[in-house]
């Protein structure tokens, strides 16, 4: 009995966090060159309820959004750790992926994943507003269904991505 | 009966001397007789609940009998005396532990239980003589609390007492004025003759008079002596000082205007505006000024004890304001707030003397995050602000909330609108308090700071408990002061245990309703808020900084400098200083002194020898002469 | 008895249905006039609840979480102390000087909560707020005591009484009125006047630091802020209402003239706030105020 109530209050939940996504204003690559347009009158992504918030503790959505170098790692995983549960990562362009035209860089991270928990990737060199609003189509598709569970893998794998952490990081 | 008003009085003077005695078989002994004596004097204090006594003559001199009397108005005074007193006395107990030596200790306790019963002495006293003695005692034994803060004290107890003796100059010419006109200085006696004089002599006299209560009382422009004095001050003594000792100068103002002088007098003699006598509209706009411009100051300051200094300037300043309203509703809001401010000020100065005691600064910018540290100092220093910063259930606000409908009610809109000002400044200052020394960052020194003792805690809480008991139960202290205002032929206004019924003044006030609605809403908010999920703690470095992580090596918080924007608006007013054009005045003083003793002590034998024979001359024609000469 | 059970719960709930409602408004409106199709209009209902079901809230100490807590509680007090229409509430136990200073409890709470935190933003954020409290509270209180003076009583309940029959504040004091729009605009502290907030400067200032359910209980206390500050508006300066709907249309249509100015105006610096006030407001109030005791 309990159980249910429970599994039903995080449907409810499920449903209310999709509809209403914040995510932080942290660029750290060029990507979010392709923001503002989204943000703005012609693609508009406030009808989905997103919005732009400035602190890690108040957002949901951590945007990598682009290239990520050693430096900015640091403080990616220190924004990461501060937000609050649930909270979800998406991968923003070729960089993020795979490294991009960075791909040979010695001070660029190739692959997010190995570090923090991406729950969506977003491909292309930048993606267009149209892509981006269809990755967060898909993002509330994954929340609604509750496989958008990146911050349960951090959780889950820590030693695995301290240990990868640690090795860039040193 | 009339036995123990004399015994009241001599009390705490029997105490201080028995206290050094005490002192030198053990320091046990010494602090239980301090102790003792405080408390019997409290007991004492007690039984003059609402008892009026005109005229106990205890000696004279001059010519003139030297009177005690009591009245519910004196004990309202008398209350915060030996309250006060009291509970700073069992303060220092562990405070003042950390002096080495052990005479100088002796003597801090005879002085403090002088300075209580000098100034049981001013508010018992029924005539000048009397009040006059007290004061000068007070005003020595007081100094000499004040250098016992070590180095800088010094300068400050200096400027202290260079101050006062002018004040008390002005005092005895105007009570010496007095005497010569009426031979006696019992105050009936002078109310009479008063009664009769001619309007230039009363106003020469008030003035005098006022002069040497607004420099104890610290009314702007006479204020400059507080800051210094109050925060180089030990830290028990600085609660005694700002609370009760300011006060002085505010019962003396009260005794003047509505004792010697009644109002329906004032009225007649000199010219009104608002309804108010011209003098007591000056002394309005003084103290309306003192209310705004010590805000000011007190919003920049970077130093506790100072901070809360001018914050006494500015909170005298209402008292004052009230005092001289003239209307029954603005005096007692002004006597309220004389009780209000001892008891939030005393609590504020004990509260930060707690911290000092612990980290050993009172610089604001060194301190901070000692709430987790010192949980109980931190509530009851909330409490303290609370109560200044004017905010209902808490008592200042309910005396403030007095003066402003008095002043509403009389239409002096420009002294309301500075009053109201220096309330909203308060905010201010006490949100800079609180923040600095107990939110924030804790730095990493004071990661072992305790508590303080039990001793140290049991007066900082009887005064937090005091700001909740006068708040919600105003009556408690309308009782005494409705009574007493009824002997100086004041209409007595209504009022009810918890607050105000309508027709008082333009507004009613039922303080108790707001403290259940409040209490209530809090209850119901909480449950609501504890449903939720669970609450995490993080560490205090566990900061959004822009993903930087922060370290325990740097103060992040800001608490330099906090109001510094405010400060580049007020900087024209700020960059005015009494001060200067005192030194000014002291500077050309000192030349002149200088070129002129030069010319008299030139350092040549002979000119002093030809003094002395001028000297002996005119001795001897005096003599020879039989006085004839004038 | 059961009756004013019914009442002590109902008008905290009304009020912040009034002031849920604004913030949908605001929402849409701010997206209308930007040519935005904007988010549904249930959105900051989604905010809400979003919030307030975060899996994980972290909390800097007690203070911190008793911050949004004595902030709300702060904020439902003054709720009682302003008339509605057909109930006047606790009026008669705290005047309008009351009032002033109850409203102080919920900025009292909210700085406090903030201050816990070793957050530069945080102490800025509320270092900003205070100042532009001290700023707008001088005019504040000049066309307060117009007000008082006006109607010769400190009682709301009688000063909405006086209003009666369309003889509204803003008709008998025009100047005092516009000065109290502005006073109440910058209470608001929307544009230009959200200095404290400020999320580029300072990154929402005292908020940085609350996320989960703490910013939950902000966000409904802000609610009641607007509801609050605009209600008093109506009730000094519009005649109060003589039923809920009039009440409801007056207060939006303060509201909406509001957000209007929210989106034509930029940021000021916060010692140019502090003066703004201290010079162009305070001059008119001053006028005002001399008017009326001239008359």
């Amino acid at each position: 009995m309990e159980k249910m109530t429970q599994d039903q209050v995080r449907t409810i939940a499920n449903m209310l966090r999709k509809r209403s996504l914040w995510m932080i204003h942290y660029c750290t690559g060029c990507g979010a060159m392709e923001l503002p347009p989204t943000m703005t009158s012609r693609y508009d992504m406030s009808r989905l309820g997103l919005a732009p918030f400035v602190t890690s503790r108040q957002a949901d959505i951590l945007l990598i959004t682009g290239y990520l170098n050693v430096k900015t790692l640091r403080r990616v995983i220190t924004v990461y750790e501060q937000m609050l549960d649930p909270k979800y990562v998406i991968g923003f362009g070729s960089c993020a992926l795979n490294g991009g035209v960075y791909w040979d860089s010695y001070a660029v991270i190739k692959q997010l994943d190995r570090y923090i928990p991406a729950d969506l990737y977003i491909a292309g060199c930048m993606p267009r507003p149209e892509a981006i609003i269809t990755a967060f189509q898909d993002l509330m598709d994954l929340i609604d269904s509750g496989k958008a569970d990146g911050y349960k893998r951090y959780k889950r794998d820590l030693a695995y991505y301290k240990e990868n952490q640690r090795k860039v990081l040193g | 009966m009339n036995m123990s008003l004399e015994l009241l009085l001599a009390t705490p003077f029997i105490g201080g001397l028995l206290t050094y005695i005490g002192g030198k078989v053990h320091r046990w002994v010494r602090n239980l007789i301090a102790v003792l004596f405080s408390l019997a004097t409290v007991g004492e204090m007690a039984m003059y609940y609402n008892t009026t006594f005109k005229g106990v003559v205890w000696g004279s001199l001059f010519g003139s009998n030297l009177v005690l009397q009591t009245n519910p108005i004196t004990w309202l005074f008398l209350f915060i005396v030996t309250a006060i007193s009291l509970l700073v006395i069992v303060f220092s107990i562990d405070d003042m532990k950390k002096e080495e030596d052990e005479i100088v200790l002796d003597s801090y306790y005879m002085q403090l239980l002088f300075v209580e019963g000098a100034m049981v002495g001013i508010v018992l006293a029924g005539d000048l003589i009397t009040f006059f003695m007290f004061w000068e005692i007070m005003s020595w034994t007081s100094y000499f609390l004040i250098v016992h803060g070590g180095k800088k004290s010094m300068a400050a107890g200096y400027k202290y007492i260079i101050m006062s003796v002018i004040g008390a100059y002005a005092m005895f010419i105007a009570i010496a004025m007095l005497y010569a006109k009426t031979h006696s200085l019992v105050y009936s006696d002078v109310a009479l003759a008063l009664s009769q004089a001619s309007p230039s002599f009363i106003i020469w006299t008030v003035v005098l008079l006022s002069v040497g209560f607004f420099v104890k009382a610290a009314v702007m422009p006479l204020h400059t002596w507080l800051p210094d004095a109050h925060s180089e001050a030990p830290s028990p003594v600085s609660p005694l000082l700002s609370g009760v000792l300011i006060k002085m100068g505010a019962y003396g103002l009260f005794i003047v205007f509505y004792g010697l002088l009644s109002v329906n007098l004032a009225k007649n003699i000199m010219p009104s505006v608002f309804s108010t006598p011209i003098l007591l509209y000056i002394i309005q706009w003084l103290a309306a000024l003192s209310i705004v411009l010590a805000t000011f100051l007190a919003i920049m300051q970077e130093d506790a004890k100072r901070l809360l200094a001018y914050s006494s300037v500015s909170q005298i300043g209402y008292v004052v304001l009230g005092l001289a309203t003239g209307t029954s509703l603005g005096v007692a809001g002004g006597l309220f707030h004389a009780l209000n401010h001892a008891i939030f000020k005393g609590l504020l100065f004990l509260a930060v003397g707690a911290v000092i005691y612990r980290t050993g600064t009172r610089n604001m910018s060194e301190l901070g995050g000692l709430v987790k540290k010192m949980p109980f100092t931190f509530t009851a220093l909330l409490l303290g602000i609370i109560a200044l910063a004017g905010v209902p259930p808490l008592n200042g606000f309910v005396s403030k909330w007095m003066i402003y409908e008095a002043l509403i009610q009389k239409k002096e809109v420009f002294l309301l609108i500075m009053a109201f000002v220096g309330s909203t400044g308060a905010f201010l200052y006490v949100y800079r308090l609180i923040h600095s020394l107990f939110l924030g960052q804790l730095p990493e020194k004071y990661e072992n700071v305790k508590d303080v003792p039990i001793l140290m805690q049991i007066p900082i809480w009887i005064l937090a408990l005091s700001t909740i008991v006068y708040g919600i139960f105003p009556g408690l202290a309308m009782d005494v002061i409705v009574k007493g205002m009824k002997l100086f032929g004041f209409t007595p206004i209504a009022y009810n245990l918890f607050g105000f019924p309508e027709g008082t003044a333009m507004g009613s006030l039922t303080v108790i309703n707001i403290a259940a609605v409040l209490m209530t809403a809090f209850v119901a908010v909480f449950i609501i808020f504890i449903l939720f999920p669970k609450t995490r703690q993080v560490s205090q470095y566990d900061n959004y900084a822009s993903g930087q992580e922060l370290t325990p090596d740097f103060k992040y918080n800001y608490s330099f400098g906090f109001y510094m924007s405010f400060g580049r608006v007020i900087k024209p007013i700020l960059s005015m200083s009494i001060e200067r054009v005192y030194n000014y005045w002291i500077d050309a003083f000192k030349i002149f002194g200088d070129y002129y003793m030069r010319r008299i002590y030139t350092g040549n034998l002979e000119t002093y020898n030809s003094y002395i024979v001028i000297v002996v001359t005119i001795a001897a024609a005096a003599v020879l002469l039989g006085g004839k000469l004038w | 008895m059961v009756s004013t059970i019914l009442i002590a719960i109902c008008v905290p709930l009304l009020a912040f249905a009034i002031g849920l409602t604004f913030i949908m408004f605001k929402l849409k409106i701010t997206a209308r006039v930007q040519r935005r199709y904007g988010p549904p209009i249930i959105q900051p209902i989604y905010n809400l609840l979003k919030l307030l079901l975060k899996e994980d809230n972290i909390s800097h100490g007690v203070i911190f979480s008793l911050g949004p807590i004595i902030a709300l509680a702060g904020s439902i007090l003054a709720v009682f102390f302003i008339p509605i229409p057909g109930l006047n509430l606790l009026t008669g136990s705290g005047d309008l000087i009351a009032l002033l200073y109850i409203m102080a409890i919920g900025s009292l709470g909210m700085a406090l909560g903030a201050g816990n935190t070793a957050n530069p933003n945080a102490s800025i954020g509320i270092s900003r707020a205070l100042t532009l409290m001290f700023g707008y509270d001088l005019p504040l209180v000049i066309i307060v005591i117009s007000v008082i003076l006006q109607y010769h009583t400190t009682n709301l309940a009688d000063i909405v009484a006086a209003q009666a029959n369309g003889h509204w504040t803003l008709w008998t004091l025009p100047l005092s009125a516009i000065v109290g729009f502005v006073v109440t605009y910058g209470a608001l502290g929307e544009h230009p006047f959200d200095i404290i907030t400020a999320p580029h400067e300072v990154a929402t200032g005292p908020m940085v630091e609350y996320g989960g359910k703490h910013l939950g209980f902000l966000m409904i206390n802000h609610m009641f802020h607007i509801y609050i500050e605009i209600a008093l508006f109506v009730d000094l300066f519009l005649g109060g209402a003589s039923n809920l709907f009039w009440f409801y249309i007056k207060m939006f249509g303060v509201f909406f003239i509001m957000m209007l100015c929210d989106e034509v105006f930029l940021r000021f610096k916060i010692d140019d706030a502090v003066r703004f006030f201290w010079k162009w407001p305070t001059v008119v109030a001053l006028i005002s105020l001399i008017i009326v005791l001239v008359k």
